[in-house]
Protein backbone atom coordinates (compact mmCIF):
# COMPACT_ATOMS: atom_id res chain seq x y z
CA UNK A 1 0.00 0.00 0.00
CA UNK A 2 2.64 2.49 0.90
CA UNK A 3 4.31 1.73 -2.29
CA UNK A 4 0.96 2.15 -4.06
CA UNK A 5 0.89 5.56 -2.71
CA UNK A 6 3.92 6.19 -3.53
CA UNK A 7 3.68 5.38 -7.09
CA UNK A 8 0.28 8.06 -7.24
CA UNK A 9 2.42 10.69 -5.82
CA UNK A 10 4.87 10.38 -8.33
CA UNK A 11 2.41 10.27 -11.09
CA UNK A 12 0.79 13.52 -9.46
CA UNK A 13 4.04 15.18 -9.72
CA UNK A 14 5.23 13.67 -12.93
CA UNK A 15 1.73 14.98 -14.57
CA UNK A 16 2.16 18.40 -13.16
CA UNK A 17 5.73 18.69 -14.38
CA UNK A 18 5.44 18.05 -17.95
CA UNK A 19 1.96 20.34 -17.73
CA UNK A 20 4.00 23.00 -16.68
CA UNK A 21 6.85 22.58 -19.53
CA UNK A 22 4.07 22.13 -22.08
CA UNK A 23 2.76 25.44 -20.92
CA UNK A 24 5.68 26.97 -20.32
CA UNK A 25 7.44 26.20 -23.39
CA UNK A 26 4.51 27.48 -25.69
CA UNK A 27 3.25 24.06 -27.09
CA UNK A 28 -0.41 24.54 -26.25
CA UNK A 29 -1.97 25.67 -29.36
CA UNK A 30 -3.68 29.21 -29.73
CA UNK A 31 -4.66 29.97 -33.06
CA UNK A 32 -7.92 29.81 -33.80
CA UNK A 33 -7.88 29.91 -37.68
CA UNK A 34 -8.38 25.92 -37.40
CA UNK A 35 -11.65 24.17 -36.96
CA UNK A 36 -11.74 22.12 -33.47
CA UNK A 37 -11.70 18.06 -34.15
CA UNK A 38 -15.43 16.47 -34.60
CA UNK A 39 -14.38 14.41 -31.59
CA UNK A 40 -13.74 18.27 -29.21
CA UNK A 41 -16.48 19.57 -30.95
CA UNK A 42 -18.52 16.84 -29.97
CA UNK A 43 -17.65 16.53 -26.09
CA UNK A 44 -17.59 20.21 -25.65
CA UNK A 45 -21.01 20.68 -27.18
CA UNK A 46 -22.00 17.77 -25.32
CA UNK A 47 -20.96 19.05 -21.87
CA UNK A 48 -22.10 22.57 -22.29
CA UNK A 49 -25.40 21.44 -23.13
CA UNK A 50 -25.52 19.09 -19.74
CA UNK A 51 -24.58 22.46 -18.05
CA UNK A 52 -26.91 24.37 -19.62
CA UNK A 53 -29.50 22.10 -19.15
CA UNK A 54 -28.18 22.03 -15.29
CA UNK A 55 -28.81 25.45 -14.75
CA UNK A 56 -30.71 27.32 -17.00
CA UNK A 57 -34.66 27.84 -15.98
CA UNK A 58 -37.16 26.00 -17.15
CA UNK A 59 -40.03 27.93 -17.77
CA UNK A 60 -41.91 28.96 -21.02
CA UNK A 61 -41.16 32.09 -22.69
CA UNK A 62 -43.65 34.48 -20.48
CA UNK A 63 -43.76 36.52 -24.12
CA UNK A 64 -47.21 35.85 -26.28
CA UNK A 65 -46.28 33.24 -29.25
CA UNK A 66 -47.13 35.57 -31.58
CA UNK A 67 -45.39 37.21 -34.49
CA UNK A 68 -44.81 40.17 -33.11
CA UNK A 69 -42.94 38.62 -30.61
CA UNK A 70 -40.88 37.13 -33.33
CA UNK A 71 -40.17 40.32 -35.04
CA UNK A 72 -39.29 42.47 -32.00
CA UNK A 73 -36.27 39.74 -31.26
CA UNK A 74 -35.40 39.60 -35.18
CA UNK A 75 -35.23 43.13 -35.40
CA UNK A 76 -32.71 43.09 -32.53
CA UNK A 77 -31.02 40.07 -33.75
CA UNK A 78 -30.47 41.06 -37.17
CA UNK A 79 -28.83 44.42 -35.34
CA UNK A 80 -26.37 42.82 -33.47
CA UNK A 81 -26.02 38.74 -33.42
CA UNK A 82 -25.92 38.47 -37.59
CA UNK A 83 -22.37 39.40 -37.55
CA UNK A 84 -21.28 36.15 -36.47
CA UNK A 85 -24.54 34.10 -36.27
CA UNK A 86 -25.84 34.38 -39.99
CA UNK A 87 -28.76 36.08 -41.71
CA UNK A 88 -31.96 34.52 -41.98
CA UNK A 89 -31.67 33.50 -46.00
CA UNK A 90 -27.91 34.19 -46.40
CA UNK A 91 -24.75 32.13 -46.92
CA UNK A 92 -23.51 31.31 -43.59
CA UNK A 93 -21.56 34.18 -41.67
CA UNK A 94 -17.57 34.43 -42.46
CA UNK A 95 -16.50 36.08 -39.77
CA UNK A 96 -18.50 33.87 -37.44
CA UNK A 97 -16.58 31.02 -38.71
CA UNK A 98 -13.41 32.43 -37.44
CA UNK A 99 -13.80 31.54 -34.20
CA UNK A 100 -12.26 28.97 -31.81
CA UNK A 101 -14.90 27.48 -31.56
CA UNK A 102 -16.97 28.88 -34.25
CA UNK A 103 -20.42 30.73 -33.82
CA UNK A 104 -23.46 28.67 -34.20
CA UNK A 105 -25.19 29.31 -37.44
CA UNK A 106 -28.65 29.54 -36.19
CA UNK A 107 -30.71 30.29 -39.84
CA UNK A 108 -29.12 27.03 -41.05
CA UNK A 109 -28.28 24.81 -38.28
CA UNK A 110 -30.84 25.50 -35.93
CA UNK A 111 -30.12 25.23 -31.82
CA UNK A 112 -30.93 22.19 -30.15
CA UNK A 113 -31.38 24.86 -26.92
CA UNK A 114 -34.72 25.90 -25.64
CA UNK A 115 -35.90 29.17 -25.88
CA UNK A 116 -35.33 29.42 -21.96
CA UNK A 117 -31.61 28.05 -22.22
CA UNK A 118 -31.03 30.49 -25.30
CA UNK A 119 -32.77 33.25 -22.73
CA UNK A 120 -30.08 32.06 -20.04
CA UNK A 121 -26.95 31.39 -22.92
CA UNK A 122 -27.82 35.13 -24.29
CA UNK A 123 -27.97 36.89 -20.64
CA UNK A 124 -24.62 35.17 -19.31
CA UNK A 125 -22.52 34.51 -22.29
CA UNK A 126 -20.96 30.92 -22.67
CA UNK A 127 -17.24 31.21 -20.89
CA UNK A 128 -14.26 30.03 -22.98
CA UNK A 129 -16.21 31.15 -26.33
CA UNK A 130 -17.30 34.21 -28.29
CA UNK A 131 -20.31 34.86 -26.65
CA UNK A 132 -20.14 37.46 -24.20
CA UNK A 133 -22.74 38.19 -21.79
CA UNK A 134 -25.35 40.23 -23.17
CA UNK A 135 -27.45 41.30 -19.35
CA UNK A 136 -26.12 44.41 -19.56
CA UNK A 137 -27.14 45.41 -22.99
CA UNK A 138 -30.63 44.29 -23.18
CA UNK A 139 -33.95 43.68 -20.64
CA UNK A 140 -35.05 40.24 -20.18
CA UNK A 141 -37.66 40.87 -22.27
CA UNK A 142 -35.85 41.67 -24.92
CA UNK A 143 -33.55 38.71 -24.38
CA UNK A 144 -36.76 36.50 -24.55
CA UNK A 145 -37.90 37.80 -27.35
CA UNK A 146 -34.18 37.22 -29.15
CA UNK A 147 -34.98 33.77 -27.78
CA UNK A 148 -38.36 33.40 -29.61
CA UNK A 149 -36.60 34.25 -32.55
CA UNK A 150 -33.62 32.55 -32.32
CA UNK A 151 -35.33 28.98 -31.68
CA UNK A 152 -37.54 29.14 -35.02
CA UNK A 153 -34.24 31.31 -37.01
CA UNK A 154 -34.34 28.22 -39.63
CA UNK A 155 -38.68 28.42 -39.59
CA UNK A 156 -39.84 31.54 -39.74
CA UNK A 157 -43.11 32.28 -40.68
CA UNK A 158 -42.50 34.60 -44.15
CA UNK A 159 -44.46 37.44 -42.70
CA UNK A 160 -41.77 37.61 -39.90
CA UNK A 161 -38.83 37.62 -42.53
CA UNK A 162 -40.26 40.31 -44.54
CA UNK A 163 -41.28 42.73 -41.68
CA UNK A 164 -37.67 42.23 -39.79
CA UNK A 165 -35.65 43.18 -43.38
CA UNK A 166 -34.51 47.08 -42.81
CA UNK A 167 -36.33 49.43 -45.48
CA UNK A 168 -34.54 49.89 -49.19
CA UNK A 169 -31.93 52.03 -48.70
CA UNK A 170 -32.39 54.77 -52.21
CA UNK B 1 7.77 -2.63 -7.78
CA UNK B 2 4.60 -3.86 -8.88
CA UNK B 3 2.47 -1.64 -6.43
CA UNK B 4 4.27 1.32 -7.48
CA UNK B 5 3.86 0.98 -10.84
CA UNK B 6 0.25 0.03 -10.36
CA UNK B 7 -0.48 3.67 -8.23
CA UNK B 8 1.79 5.52 -10.80
CA UNK B 9 -0.88 3.98 -13.61
CA UNK B 10 -4.22 4.18 -12.03
CA UNK B 11 -3.55 7.93 -10.55
CA UNK B 12 -2.53 8.96 -14.51
CA UNK B 13 -5.75 7.59 -15.58
CA UNK B 14 -7.89 8.83 -12.73
CA UNK B 15 -6.50 12.24 -13.48
CA UNK B 16 -7.15 12.28 -17.17
CA UNK B 17 -10.65 10.49 -16.88
CA UNK B 18 -12.20 12.54 -13.67
CA UNK B 19 -11.91 16.35 -15.68
CA UNK B 20 -13.60 14.04 -18.76
CA UNK B 21 -16.89 13.06 -16.60
CA UNK B 22 -16.99 16.31 -14.28
CA UNK B 23 -17.56 17.89 -17.89
CA UNK B 24 -19.91 15.64 -19.32
CA UNK B 25 -22.18 15.67 -16.27
CA UNK B 26 -22.45 18.83 -16.77
CA UNK B 27 -21.41 20.23 -13.72
CA UNK B 28 -18.60 22.77 -14.80
CA UNK B 29 -19.85 26.37 -14.91
CA UNK B 30 -20.15 28.12 -17.98
CA UNK B 31 -21.55 31.32 -17.26
CA UNK B 32 -19.36 34.29 -19.03
CA UNK B 33 -20.36 36.90 -17.25
CA UNK B 34 -17.56 36.61 -14.11
CA UNK B 35 -14.15 37.30 -14.29
CA UNK B 36 -11.93 34.48 -14.23
CA UNK B 37 -10.43 33.89 -10.99
CA UNK B 38 -6.21 35.25 -10.88
CA UNK B 39 -4.85 32.37 -10.27
CA UNK B 40 -6.76 31.12 -13.61
CA UNK B 41 -5.79 34.39 -15.82
CA UNK B 42 -2.70 33.99 -14.78
CA UNK B 43 -1.78 30.72 -15.80
CA UNK B 44 -3.05 31.18 -19.05
CA UNK B 45 -1.86 34.15 -19.81
CA UNK B 46 1.43 32.56 -19.30
CA UNK B 47 0.82 29.96 -21.30
CA UNK B 48 -0.83 32.00 -24.06
CA UNK B 49 2.22 34.15 -23.76
CA UNK B 50 4.59 31.36 -24.54
CA UNK B 51 3.09 29.68 -27.45
CA UNK B 52 2.71 33.18 -28.65
CA UNK B 53 6.17 34.23 -28.76
CA UNK B 54 7.32 30.89 -29.85
CA UNK B 55 5.02 30.80 -32.92
CA UNK B 56 6.21 34.47 -33.54
CA UNK B 57 9.79 34.20 -33.63
CA UNK B 58 10.42 34.69 -37.12
CA UNK B 59 8.46 37.16 -38.06
CA UNK B 60 9.65 40.27 -38.69
CA UNK B 61 7.94 43.94 -39.51
CA UNK B 62 8.40 44.85 -43.11
CA UNK B 63 7.10 48.68 -42.75
CA UNK B 64 8.78 51.47 -41.83
CA UNK B 65 7.33 53.04 -38.94
CA UNK B 66 5.92 56.28 -39.80
CA UNK B 67 2.72 58.13 -39.14
CA UNK B 68 1.04 57.58 -42.75
CA UNK B 69 1.39 54.26 -41.24
CA UNK B 70 -0.09 54.62 -37.75
CA UNK B 71 -2.53 56.77 -39.42
CA UNK B 72 -3.66 54.02 -41.88
CA UNK B 73 -3.86 51.40 -38.52
CA UNK B 74 -5.80 53.63 -36.55
CA UNK B 75 -9.00 54.20 -38.86
CA UNK B 76 -8.60 50.19 -39.34
CA UNK B 77 -8.43 49.98 -35.40
CA UNK B 78 -11.43 52.37 -34.49
CA UNK B 79 -13.54 50.55 -37.42
CA UNK B 80 -12.76 47.18 -36.52
CA UNK B 81 -11.26 46.78 -33.25
CA UNK B 82 -12.59 49.86 -30.99
CA UNK B 83 -15.68 47.88 -30.31
CA UNK B 84 -14.00 45.21 -28.01
CA UNK B 85 -11.02 46.81 -27.27
CA UNK B 86 -11.82 50.42 -26.68
CA UNK B 87 -11.18 53.62 -28.06
CA UNK B 88 -7.84 55.57 -27.36
CA UNK B 89 -8.63 58.68 -25.09
CA UNK B 90 -12.26 57.26 -23.67
CA UNK B 91 -12.61 55.84 -20.36
CA UNK B 92 -11.93 51.98 -19.78
CA UNK B 93 -15.26 50.19 -19.87
CA UNK B 94 -14.17 47.31 -17.98
CA UNK B 95 -16.65 45.06 -19.36
CA UNK B 96 -17.14 42.47 -17.11
CA UNK B 97 -16.61 38.81 -19.39
CA UNK B 98 -14.79 35.83 -18.81
CA UNK B 99 -11.48 36.77 -20.72
CA UNK B 100 -12.23 40.11 -21.04
CA UNK B 101 -10.74 41.55 -24.34
CA UNK B 102 -7.55 44.38 -23.16
CA UNK B 103 -8.18 47.54 -23.51
CA UNK B 104 -5.20 48.75 -25.09
CA UNK B 105 -5.74 52.59 -24.53
CA UNK B 106 -5.62 52.01 -20.95
CA UNK B 107 -3.19 48.45 -20.46
CA UNK B 108 -1.31 48.76 -23.37
CA UNK B 109 -0.11 45.30 -24.24
CA UNK B 110 3.20 43.19 -22.99
CA UNK B 111 3.04 41.76 -26.88
CA UNK B 112 5.79 43.02 -29.57
CA UNK B 113 4.77 43.62 -32.85
CA UNK B 114 5.29 40.28 -34.36
CA UNK B 115 3.39 38.53 -31.62
CA UNK B 116 1.12 41.21 -32.10
CA UNK B 117 0.56 40.60 -36.17
CA UNK B 118 0.89 36.71 -35.06
CA UNK B 119 -2.36 37.47 -32.84
CA UNK B 120 -4.20 39.35 -35.10
CA UNK B 121 -3.96 36.86 -38.06
CA UNK B 122 -4.22 33.61 -36.56
CA UNK B 123 -6.48 34.82 -33.27
CA UNK B 124 -6.72 33.29 -30.30
CA UNK B 125 -8.24 29.93 -29.24
CA UNK B 126 -11.15 30.10 -26.73
CA UNK B 127 -11.59 34.03 -26.39
CA UNK B 128 -13.85 36.49 -28.39
CA UNK B 129 -10.59 37.03 -30.85
CA UNK B 130 -11.08 35.87 -33.94
CA UNK B 131 -8.55 35.46 -36.63
CA UNK B 132 -8.28 38.65 -38.63
CA UNK B 133 -6.16 36.69 -41.87
CA UNK B 134 -8.78 35.67 -44.15
CA UNK B 135 -9.99 39.97 -43.70
CA UNK B 136 -7.36 41.91 -43.83
CA UNK B 137 -3.85 42.22 -45.77
CA UNK B 138 -0.31 41.25 -44.24
CA UNK B 139 0.62 45.15 -44.64
CA UNK B 140 -2.66 46.10 -43.07
CA UNK B 141 -2.29 43.68 -40.16
CA UNK B 142 0.89 45.77 -39.75
CA UNK B 143 -0.36 48.84 -39.74
CA UNK B 144 -2.77 48.06 -37.27
CA UNK B 145 -0.13 46.32 -34.78
CA UNK B 146 1.79 49.11 -34.85
CA UNK B 147 -1.14 51.53 -33.54
CA UNK B 148 -2.05 48.94 -31.47
CA UNK B 149 1.80 49.17 -29.80
CA UNK B 150 1.71 52.90 -30.20
CA UNK B 151 -1.80 53.95 -28.95
CA UNK B 152 -0.89 55.01 -25.60
CA UNK B 153 1.84 57.61 -27.05
CA UNK B 154 0.41 58.53 -30.57
CA UNK B 155 1.50 62.19 -32.00
CA UNK B 156 -1.19 64.02 -31.83
CA UNK B 157 -1.07 64.72 -35.35
CA UNK B 158 -2.19 61.40 -35.80
CA UNK B 159 -4.68 61.71 -33.26
CA UNK B 160 -6.37 64.31 -34.74
CA UNK B 161 -6.12 62.28 -37.99
CA UNK B 162 -7.77 58.89 -37.25
CA UNK B 163 -10.99 61.25 -35.47
CA UNK B 164 -13.76 60.45 -37.86
CA UNK B 165 -15.17 63.64 -39.18
CA UNK B 166 -17.58 65.88 -38.22
CA UNK B 167 -20.35 66.01 -41.30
Amino acid sequence: MKKFLAGSLCAIIFLAIALAAYLGLGFMDVAADQRPSAREAGFMMASLQASVRRQAPQIQNPLANSDDTLIAGGKLYLNDCVGCHGEPGQPPSEFGATFYPPAPQFPSAGTQFSEAQIFWVAKNGIRLTGMYPQGASYSDSQLWSLAAFIRRARNLPPAVVKSIQPPPSK
Amino acid sequence: MKNFIFGFLATIVLILIVPLIYLRLGAAEVRGDVRAPSWESRLTQFALHASVTRRAQRIQNPLPHSDEQLIAGGKMYLDGCAGCHGRPGRPARNRIAYAPPPEFAHVGTQYAEPELFWIVKHGIRRTGMSAYGSFYSDQQVWQLVEFVRQMNNLPPAVFDAIQPKRP
